[in-house]
């Protein structure tokens, strides 16, 4: 029924006509590009990577699938030994991968445990995509699939192997994820109910029940009566094959609706074997097609009509829009978004398992991309807001679903909160007038400030679950994770208590902040590095950063952020947010690259200097101090810590880059020089009363060590005398250009506008050479060695380190800088003596 | 069975392989369809371990010299930290020990510290021998193991041993990491409006 356009023109033309029309609407009217791909027709496409022929035999597919996620799957075309075989990782310790045969009965493949047949091979992986029937899991489409948009990205799909099929990691650019639910296994019917929930009804079940429970409404004034009594032909009778047909119908409305990539139904439409006993000739669907081709055609029109046209024609019906069913008995509720865009859970009808103490967000997608949110829905933030709630309630969680409990409890939060005389009631309007009443305080730190409001924020919750209704009610919900009712008591609670004081808390706290004077740190810094691409900024080579487009997509994200008033529903945006970068870093990442925090980190601060960096600080303050502190432990808390630490990062940054490049460039040297140092041991000066960076007790591994020291050039590790001096040393040597330049810095910021540290340095080298050449006296340079220039200084910190005299002279040579820079700010003595600690703690010449 | 969340860290030079060992860790009994995660950065699983659930949280750090002071930040309440260092690189077993002394200083008071000599496979390249890191784990108390992510060699032992040396939770449920303080409340409360 949803299958893509493209594939209904492959294969239908006398359709042609039809789903022309529509095409031609929806672009005038949407600018839509038609050309997105299903997930039916990506995986068509790439048919040949998931259903190798060939080589690929029984063993070969285990072998490729063992360990592999559960789910992961392959098919193996029949052979002379096998019937088609459907070989599915399983998961868990073991491995383990289980075959299922896979029966061809005339023109419908279906497993053979199960009774449910498909008109081809995709159709029957789509559908156990999604549910996993008869077996233990759902199979897995690898997520890359999904991320496929345009033509020439799927036309490199027909070359795929099972090898890259099998491979979770080459993530692409999920965000312009535009496959919608492949719906053409007919054994299954779909509809998308008011609310946006995706509905998966198992025939079977509706060859028992017939299916006018759904068709069923009390009011519906849009409703006329021919398409009910339309229905009503249509209704399972025992004696006429179901099909489905006017569920199906309304399931293309909706799908139009969404995504603009569905289309009528095709004529080589899968075969519904509902049970064995009465199997559905082919013959009987075709037979019954004109009729329901004309439905589908003239609600197809009403529809875009309804969309693009403010009056409608008096004459055309009125559109079939399916109210969520009434008695959703056996029915799966999976929230749109979830179900469309990631592989679902391995089964539907598991009860909910959300973990909400993280805050995972992994599983639910993008947003709707604004192509179609504008028309589709009129009230995004609502539509968010629904969204959020539908994920705290859990993905399934509206099994049976309308009037859960978990909205009953927001409901009820709210009611309390306005009920005159109420203890609940007055305690929120309380906090609500205090908070508002109070302005900024000179001193008072943006945190203090978030701080109150956040013990506020628990004592309203512990006032509510004091009130008896509330008690009743979380009584009731005793399947319902504990993390879960606290996600839900929070978000009430921001509902009724910090939607009406947020906008006065931000602006305290920029007045917090603007007095603190670190915002203008933040843009300074911001302005000095925004430069940077990901590598100067720490970043792996090889690590992706977001395009433009993604960019853009991520700004809107954050102007989403900052206008939330929630703290829960901000992280949850940041975890997208987030998620999308990661994607951008995998995007051209080898299978098998596992990127951690060494490149997320970079990545991040990459994009965030790219962004409205002030509000995001205030954003995370914000998030940090006022979400529930139990949350904080879990991936929402994780990437939270990430962007408060990044922009602390940032605001905290001190160009150094003079500090790195004296750092490498000492350690070259040094390497060289004690290569050469070695060496000149080795051959003559062996007597000579003078110090090498080898301690006494090693001298004699040490000469025996020292042609295969040369021979490691550029390393200058020696593996013979832990610890390595070249490790301490070069330790050493960093800490000490760091004191410098940090001197330097702080003289240089004195001494206005000589540019950066690094000029500096150029400009007036010699005045700390000097210093600690003299602060290090009695330890000569050695003559005999023709040192580069430029690292003299640190030559002789080298020298210093073999003896404890030398060491002394360092602590020395701190001490002085120290003193000389007259005033270092705190954050750099903190640091310094940081350094030094670690310094003395490091295990030299003992 | 008592479930109970484990913060932990990990820390270590960039490159040891910090991130792949959580992989690695997670990945047995990865499915993506029941908890995916953003990205390696931060992952979970949950282990048996005697009569209770052990649900690990695993925060990545980043191992660059320039991020190092952002490290408290990530390490703050954490039951355990993991320091990974590259058996092959005498220079992150250093800061594998400042990394201790750091804990030591400002980490959470009783944090378990696991010591991960990483990349036991490439053994050829071995710059810090064996011996000496084990020494050094027994000096501080420490587990020790050397793993390797790529041919999975250890890592389900580190968490184990992790497992082993959280302190037991005591019937008072004082231990940070649970997750009954709303059920355990009302019902509080309840007792107290009853009488």
């Amino acid at each position: 029924m949803m299958r893509g356009l493209e594939d209904q023109d492959k294969k239908d033309d006398s359709h042609r006509g039809v789903s022309g029309t529509v095409r031609t609407e929806n672009q005038v009217t949407d600018g839509v590009s038609r050309r997105s791909l299903t997930l039916l027709d990506r995986l068509r496409l790439c048919q040949d990577a998931w259903a190798p022929g060939g080589p690929w035999d029984r063993d070969g597919a285990h072998a490729a699938l063992w360990g592999r996620p559960a789910g992961s799957f392959l098919v193996l075309r029949d052979s002379a030994s096998q019937p088609i075989l459907l070989c599915v990782a399983t998961g868990g310790e073991s491995g383990h991968v289980r075959d299922n045969p896979i029966q061809r009965t005339g023109a419908a493949y279906q497993l053979s445990q199960s009774f449910l047949g498909f008109s081809d091979l995709a159709q029957l992986v789509v559908f156990y995509s999604m549910s996993r029937d008869v077996l233990p899991v759902c199979l897995f489409i690898p997520p890359w699939l999904y991320s496929l948009t345009d033509q020439p990205q799927s036309n490199s799909l027909s070359q795929l192997g099972p090898k890259s099929w099998l491979c979770p990691t080459s993530d692409l650019q999920p965000d312009h994820m535009t496959q919608r639910a492949p719906g053409t296994a007919m054994c299954t019917i779909q509809l998308t109910a008011a609310n946006g929930a995706l509905c998966i009804i198992n025939p079977l079940y509706l060859h028992e029940h017939g299916d006018d429970w759904l068709t069923h409404q009390p009011t519906s004034p849009q409703r006329v009566n021919r398409p009910a009594n339309h229905r009503r032909e249509r209704r399972l009778s025992t004696t006429r094959p179901w099909s489905g047909a006017g569920l199906l119908t309304k399931r293309a409305i909706s799908m139009e609706q969404e995504s603009y990539s569905s289309s009528p139904d095709n004529p080589g439409s899968p075969v519904v074997q509902a049970t064995p006993s009465p199997p559905t000739p082919t013959g009987g669907v075709v037979l019954r097609r004109p009729s329901r081709d004309a439905s589908i055609e003239s609600l197809d029109r009403t529809w875009s009509q309804d969309r693009t046209a403010t009056s409608r024609p008096p004459s055309d019906p009125k559109p079939l829009f399916s109210p969520a069913p009434q008695s959703p008995h056996r029915v799966s509720w999976v929230e749109d978004r979830v179900w469309l865009s990631k592989p679902p859970p391995p089964s539907l009808l598991r009860p909910p398992s959300l973990e909400m103490d993280s805050l995972s967000i992994s599983s639910m997608e993008e947003e709707p991309e604004s192509v179609n949110s504008p028309s589709h829905s009129p009230h995004p933030s609502h539509r968010l807001a629904d969204k959020v709630k539908h994920r705290l309630s859990a993905v399934g969680l509206a099994i049976g679903g309308l009037g859960c409990p978990q909205k009953r409890l927001t409901k009820r939060v709210q009611e309390l909160s306005k009920r005159k005389g109420g203890l609940f009631a007055e305690a929120v309007t309380g906090f609500v007038e205090m908070t508002l009443g109070a302005g900024f305080i000179p001193g008072m730190t943006g945190a203090d400030l978030l701080q109150e409001v956040r013990t506020a924020l628990t004592a309203l919750r512990e006032t509510l679950l004091d009130c008896p209704e509330i008690h009743i009610l979380i009584d009731s919900m005793a399947d319902t994770p504990d993390g879960e009712l606290d996600a839900i008591l929070e978000l009430s609670l921001h509902k009724v208590a910090l939607k009406p004081v947020s906008a006065h808390l931000y602006t305290c706290l920029q007045s917090c902040w603007d007095h603190d004077g670190s915002l203008r740190k933040l843009r300074e810094n911001q302005r000095l590095l925004e430069g940077r691409g990901v590598e100067e900024l720490e970043g792996t080579p090889g690590a992706g950063v977001p395009d433009p487009v993604t960019l853009e997509k991520i700004q809107q994200r954050w102007s989403a952020m900052h206008q939330s008033y929630s703290p829960s529903r901000k992280v949850h945006i940041l975890l997208k947010v987030c998620k999308t970068i990661y994607h951008s870093m995998t995007a051209n990442a080898n299978p098998g690259v596992v990127y951690g925090a060494d490149d997320f980190l970079p990545c991040l601060t990459w994009v965030l200097l790219r962004s409205d960096v002030v509000t995001l600080q205030l954003d995370t303050n914000y998030m940090m101090e006022l979400l529930d502190p139990t949350l904080l432990q879990g991936e929402g808390g994780y990437y939270l810590t990430s962007l408060y630490a990044s922009l602390f990062y940032i605001s905290s940054f001190r160009p150094r880059l003079a500090t790195r490049q004296l750092s490498t460039e000492a350690q070259q040297s040094l390497s060289q020089w004690h290569r050469r140092r070695t060496l000149h041991c080795n051959q003559s000066r062996r007597s000579m009363n003078r110090r090498t960076l080898r301690r006494p007790g090693h001298s004699e591994m040490g000469r025996e060590k020292s042609s295969y020291a040369e021979t490691e050039t550029g390393t200058g590790s020696i593996t013979d005398a832990p610890p390595a001096p070249s490790s301490v040393v070069a330790k050493a040597l960093h800490i000490i250009s760091e004191v410098v330049v940090a001197v330097r810095e702080e003289e240089g910021s004195r001494a206005e506008g000589q540019g950066s540290p690094a000029a500096q340095l150029q400009a007036s080298p010699l005045k700390e050479k000097q210093i600690t050449v003299e602060e290090l006296d009695g330890h000569p340079a050695g003559s005999e060695v023709d040192w580069e220039g430029g690292v003299r200084p640190w030559r002789c910190v080298v020298e210093g380190l073999e003896s404890k005299e030398g060491q002394a002279s360092l602590h020395r040579v701190h001490e002085e800088l120290c003193a000389r820079s007259v005033k270092l700010d705190d954050q750099t003595d903190t640091q310094i003596s940081q350094r030094r600690s670690e310094w003395t703690g490091l295990p030299v010449g003992d | 069975m008592t479930l109970r969340e484990l913060k932990v860290c990990l820390l270590g030079d960039t490159g040891v392989g910090k991130s792949s060992i959580v992989w690695r860790f997670v990945e047995d009994n990865f499915d993506p369809n029941i908890n995916p995660t953003i990205g390696a950065s931060f992952m979970t699983k949950t282990v048996q371990y005697q009569n209770e659930l052990h649900k690990f949280l695993i925060w990545d750090t980043a191992g660059q010299e320039r991020f190092r002071a952002l490290a408290p930040m990530y390490y703050r309440g954490s039951a355990a930290a993991i320091i990974v260092y590259d058996i092959t690189k005498e220079d992150s077993f250093q800061t594998l020990k400042n990394w201790v002394k750091e804990l030591r200083q400002h980490g959470p008071p009783n944090i378990v510290v696991a010591i991960a000599g990483n990349k036991c496979d490439l053994s050829d390249a071995r710059e810090v021998s064996e011996k000496d890191a084990k020494d050094y784990a027994d000096s501080i108390h420490a587990i020790f193991v050397e793993t390797s992510a790529k041919n999975a060699i250890n890592i389900n032992e580190v968490f184990i041993e992790i497992s082993q040396r959280i302190p037991v939770l005591d019937a008072g449920g004082g231990a940070a990491g649970n997750g009954f303080k709303l059920r355990r409340r009302p019902s509080e409360t309840r007792t107290r409006t009853c009488c």
